[in-house]
C-alpha cells in the first residue's frame, strides 16, 4: 500500500506505568483529510507527537512515502514535511506577519544573515498561494484568532508540508472562521496535502473529514469512512456507551414571583431591550453566535459589567447589582466562560479552590479557617460532584478538564445560590464528562435552583433545557417555550435569516 | 503597528527631552552650549553602551542587573594588568577589560541557559558574587591619577573634533562618542540583519516557539550574556579614563539607572519588543536629569527618587498595555 503518504503502523508509548498508545496504527493518503477523534486522554496527543518525531514510541514503525523509520526524529519529519500547528500555534506575538511566516525557512536555510527582501517574498507568495490576504507588516500579537492561524497555516506552506497536523484548530473560532479554516484545508488538500486534524467537535468531523480514526483509551476503535458514521455511532465509540438524552421536564410550583426577572436591559454595543423571566426549577437555555452578547449580558446580570438601562429583579423586587459580592449575597453563582482564567486558581489546591467562596463561612471565633467544617465542606463537594482525584490536596492544575470544571462547580454551589448562571458549562471537556455535567445540572434544577445555561451548541441548550432564548446582535429574537419539538435545523434557520452583524447601535 | 507604537514611545520621549533642555537652557544658559553637550556626550557614552547590552536582554524576555559589578571587575583587573606587567597600552587594557566581561558572561549563562534558573534572580546573586569576588581576590585599593598608565589619560583627552576658546583653552568631542556609534551600529546589525539577533527576538517573543523552532537557544543566550559582558568590559575602560581613577567600589549601584534608561526608551520588561533609538533616547533623558537636577533646585536625593519611579511607571504601562490588550481579545472571544 503505497499511496500512502505516512503510515504510523502498531504505534505503542508508555509513559511511567499509562500506557499512553497500544498498538495503534493510523494511514494517511496525500490530498486526504483524516480526523483523528478522541476524548481527553485517549492518546490523540502522543500519536501526534509520534508522528512529529517528537516523542519516540516503545514499538512500532513510521513508514513516510514508503520508506521506513525505525526511530523518527523531529529533524526527519520536517525533512519528509510533516508540520504540526499546535493548539498555541507557536507564533511570536513581537514579530511581523511577514517574519512569522518566512521565520522557520530562514532558520534552516543555515545563513546568518536575513535577507528581510526574502522574508516578504516567502511570505507573500504563501499567502498568494493560499488565497488570503493579510498586512506584513502588522504585528502578530494585534491580530484576530484566526487571522493568527492563517498565519500559522503560511508558515508550515513555506515548508514544502506534506502532511499538515492541526490540533484543535477551531477550539477559538467563530463559525464564520471555523468555514474560512476549512476552505484554507480544502484548497491545501487540492493541491495534495494530506490533512490531520484533530478536533473535539463531532459537526466539524463530518463536515471536513474523508476518514475518521477514533481512540479510545490509547487503543484505536477503528477507522470509518465519515460517510458511514452518524452522531451517535460516532460518540459511542468515542465513549463506549451509548448516550440518550431526554429533554429537561419543567413542574411549574404554584404561584410565586420569578426568581430572576431582567426588564428591558440594554447596555449599547452588548445587548437591546433583553427581558424574560425566570422561575426557581427552571432551566433556561441562551444560546447565539458569539457576538450575540450573550455572555455581556450575563456579566451584567452577575455585576460585572453595568448595564445602561432596565432592571433586574430578584424574587419579585428590584436589585441594584454592582459588584459579583452583591450578586452572591443576592444568590447569584456564575460559572464563567473562561474557565481556566476566570473560574480556577490553577496552583492551588482542589479543595482550597471549592472553599474560595465561602471561606468567611468556615471562621472560628477566633476569626481563624475552622478545619474540621473546611474539610467537611471540601469532602462534600468532592463526593457529591464525584470529582475523580486520590487527595484534596492536589493541585487544580493537575484534573482533567471535566473534573476543573467540577471544581468550579463545587466553588459556586459551596455558596448555595438560588440562581445559577452556567456560561458555556461543558467548553473543552470530552463527551463523557459532559453528561455527567449536564446531569448535575439537571439534579440541581430539580432541588430548586434556577438555572441559565449559556451556550453555542445548540443541542446542549435543545436537550438540557425547558425554555430556550435566541439572541443576535444584542436581542432576543426567539423563544422556545417548549424545546422537546425543535429541532437544530430550526435553530440553524434562525440564525441565517440574521441581518448583517454588528446592528445592535 | 511595530514603528507605530515606537515612534509614539520615542516621539514623546523626545517632546519630553526637549521640553526639559529648554527648561533647563531658561535657568541656566550654559547648558545649551556645544562645550557642556560634547561634555555630557562624553561623560554618557559609557552608560549608553551599558545600556545597549541591557536592551539586548531585555529584548529576550530576561534582565541583568550584574553587568556593573562586570564592568568593574573588567577596569580593576584590566589597570592592575597593565600595572603589574608595566605594559601602558590601551588595546591590552579593553581586551583584558572585554575578556574579563565576557567570562563573567558565560558564568552566567550558564546557571541562565543550562540550568534554567530565573534571569533576575541569577544576576542580582552574580552581581553580588563578582562583586565580592572582585574585592577579596584581587584588591580593594583605589588607583589613583598618579598611578594610572598613561595609556588611559591620552585615550581621555583624545577629541575627535576641537575648538578654541576665547581664552585660548581648547575643547572637543571626545573619542568616546566613536566608541558609543560603533556599539549602537553593531547592535543594530545584529539585532535587525543576523538569524542570531532575530531568535533574540524570537526568544523573547515565544520561547516556546523558539524552542519548537530548532533555534539554537543555547548559544543565543549565551551570546546575549556574553555581549552584555563585553560592553561592560568597553565601558569599564572607557569610565576609567573619564574619571582618571580607578575604585572598585564604584560603578556598582548604578545598575538601575540603566534599566530605567532602557524601560523609558520603550523596552518592555517581558521580553521581545523595544528599539535601538528609543534605548539611546531613554539614556539622554537619565542623563539630563541625573546632571540637572541640581539647576532646577531639587537636591540630588531627588535622583533616586525619579529612576524608581520610570522603572515603576515604564512597567506598569507595560502590563496596563498588556492588560488592555487581553482584556479586549477575551472580549472579542466573549463576542463584542
Amino acid at each position: 500500500m503505497s499511496d500512502y503518504y505516512l503510515e504510523a503502523k502498531n504505534i505503542s508509548k508508555t509513559y511511567v506505568g499509562v500506557q499512553a498508545l497500544s498498538d495503534v496504527s493510523l494511514s494517511i493518503r496525500s490530498g486526504e483529510v483524516h480526523c483523528l477523534v478522541g476524548e481527553n486522554g485517549s492518546g490523540k496527543s502522543t500519536l501526534i507527537k509520534v508522528i512529529g518525531g517528537v516523542v519516540q514510541p516503545d514499538s512500532g514503525r513510521i513508514v513516510i512515502r514508503g520508506r521506513e523509520y525505525q526511530r523518527l526524529q523531529a529533524i526527519d519529519a520536517i525533512r519528509e514535511g510533516i508540520e504540526i500547528i499546535y493548539q498555541d500555534l507557536s507564533l511570536y506575538p513581537n514579530l511581523n506577519v511577514a517574519e512569522n511566516i518566512a521565520f522557520n525557512q530562514t532558520i534552516e536555510s543555515n545563513s546568518r544573515v536575513v535577507n528581510w527582501k526574502n522574508v516578504r517574498l516567502i511570505a507573500q507568495k504563501a499567502l498568494e498561494e493560499l488565497g488570503e490576504s493579510l498586512d506584513l507588516t502588522e504585528r502578530v500579537e494585534n491580530l484576530s484568532m484566526s487571522q493568527k492561524q492563517i498565519v500559522a497555516i503560511c508558515r508550515a506552506h513555506t515548508q514544502d508540508c506534506k502532511l499538515l497536523v492541526m490540533d484543535e484548530p477551531t477550539s477559538a473560532l467563530t463559525r464564520e472562521e471555523v468555514d474560512h479554516l476549512f476552505s484554507i484545508v480544502e484548497k491545501l488538500r487540492k493541491t495534495g496535502v494530506a490533512v490531520l486534524f484533530v478536533s473535539h467537535k463531532l459537526s466539524e468531523v463530518f463536515e471536513i473529514a474523508e476518514n475518521v480514526t477514533i481512540l479510545r483509551d490509547g487503543r484505536k476503535v477503528g477507522e470509518f469512512k465519515a460517510s458511514e458514521l452518524d452522531n451517535d455511532t460516532l460518540i459511542y465509540h468515542m465513549t463506549g456507551q451509548k448516550i440518550r438524552y431526554t429533554p429537561y421536564e419543567y413542574d411549574p410550583q404554584g404561584s410565586q414571583p420569578p426568581a430572576l426577572e431582567v426588564r428591558n436591559l440594554s447596555k449599547a454595543g452588548q445587548f437591546q431591550d433583553i427581558s424574560f423571566k425566570l422561575a426557581a426549577g427552571e432551566i433556561l437555555g441562551i444560546t447565539g453566535l458569539v457576538g450575540s452578547g450573550r455572555t455581556e449580558l450575563a456579566l451584567a446580570i452577575f455585576g460585572l459589567n453595568k448595564p445602561d438601562s432596565g432592571t433586574i429583579l430578584i424574587d419579585g423586587k428590584e436589585v441594584q447589582i454592582r459588584s459579583p459580592q452583591e450578586a452572591t449575597r443576592y444568590g447569584i453563582g456564575y460559572l464563567p466562560e473562561d474557565r481556566l482564567n476566570q473560574g480556577l486558581f490553577e496552583s492551588q489546591s482542589i479543595g482550597d479552590n471549592i472553599i474560595v467562596t465561602i471561606i468567611t463561612r468556615l471562621l472560628n471565633k477566633l476569626g481563624i479557617i475552622d478545619r474540621t467544617s473546611k474539610s467537611n465542606a471540601i469532602g462534600k463537594w468532592i463526593s457529591d460532584l464525584k470529582i475523580k482525584t486520590p487527595t484534596s490536596e492536589a493541585s487544580a492544575s493537575s484534573l482533567s478538564g471535566g473534573n476543573q470544571q467540577r471544581v468550579v462547580l463545587a466553588k459556586w454551589l459551596a455558596t448555595d445560590p438560588k440562581i445559577f448562571i452556567l456560561d458555556g458549562p461543558t467548553i473543552g471537556i470530552d463527551i463523557g464528562s459532559k453528561r455527567n455535567i449536564h446531569q448535575i445540572i439537571r439534579d440541581l434544577a430539580s432541588r430548586g435552583i434556577a438555572i441559565v445555561i449559556i451556550s453555542d451548541e445548540i443541542p446542549e441548550v435543545l436537550r438540557n433545557c425547558n425554555r430556550v432564548l435566541i439572541m443576535m446582535s444584542g436581542r432576543i429574537v426567539k423563544e422556545y417555550e417548549e424545546v422537546s419539538e425543535v429541532d437544530e435545523k430550526d435553530v440553524v434557520a434562525v440564525f441565517s435569516h440574521d441581518q448583517p452583524r454588528g446592528a445592535v447601535k | 503597528m511595530r514603528s507605530r507604537t515606537f515612534q509614539r514611545t520615542e516621539f514623546y520621549l523626545l517632546l519630553v527631552i526637549i521640553v526639559f533642555s529648554t527648561v533647563l537652557t531658561i535657568i541656566n544658559p550654559s547648558f545649551l552650549t556645544v562645550e557642556n553637550l560634547f561634555d555630557l556626550v562624553k561623560s554618557s557614552s559609557g552608560m549608553a553602551i551599558l545600556a545597549m547590552g541591557v536592551f539586548v536582554v531585555l529584548l529576550s524576555g530576561g534582565i541583568d542587573v550584574s553587568f556593573t559589578a562586570v564592568a568593574i571587575a573588567g577596569q580593576y583587573i584590566a589597570v592592575n594588568t597593565l600595572i603589574a606587567t608595566g605594559i601602558d597600552n590601551l588595546l591590552l587594557a579593553f581586551a583584558v577589560s572585554c575578556a574579563v566581561g565576557m567570562a563573567l558572561g558565560a558564568i552566567n549563562a550558564v546557571f541562565i541557559s543550562v540550568l534554567n534558573l530565573p534571569t533576575l534572580i541569577t544576576t542580582l546573586g552574580t552581581l553580588s558574587l563578582f562583586h565580592g569576588a572582585l574585592l577579596e581576590f584581587v584588591g580593594t585599593k583605589s588607583i589613583n591619577t598618579g598611578g594610572l598608565p598613561n595609556c588611559f589619560k591620552t585615550f581621555s583627552s583624545l577629541n575627535i573634533l576641537s575648538f578654541t576658546r576665547a581664552d585660548g583653552t581648547t575643547y572637543g568631542l571626545s573619542v568616546f562618542v566613536l566608541f558609543f556609534i560603533a556599539v549602537v551600529l553593531i547592535s543594530w546589525v545584529i539585532l535587525r540583519f543576523s538569524v542570531l539577533g532575530r531568535g533574540i527576538y524570537a526568544i523573547g517573543g515565544n520561547f516556546t516557539a523558539a524552542k519548537r523552532s530548532g533555534l539554537n537557544i543555547h548559544l543565543i543566550q549565551f551570546f546575549i550574556y556574553m555581549y552584555v559582558g563585553f560592553l561592560a568590559g568597553i565601558m569599564g575602560v572607557m569610565h576609567l579614563s573619564l574619571i582618571r581613577y580607578s575604585n572598585p567600589n564604584y560603578i556598582v549601584g548604578t545598575e538601575l539607572s540603566v534599566i530605567a534608561a532602557v524601560v523609558i526608551g520603550g523596552a518592555r520588561i517581558t521580553g521581545g519588543t523595544g528599539s535601538i533609538i528609543g534605548t539611546i533616547l531613554g539614556v539622554v533623558m537619565i542623563v539630563i536629569l541625573e546632571k540637572n537636577l541640581v539647576l532646577i533646585g531639587l537636591s540630588s536625593y531627588w535622583q533616586q527618587f525619579f529612576i524608581g519611579l520610570i522603572i515603576i511607571v515604564g512597567v506598569s504601562v507595560t502590563y496596563i498595555q498588556n492588560r488592555i490588550r487581553s482584556g479586549r481579545s477575551a472580549l472579542t472571544a466573549a463576542g463584542t
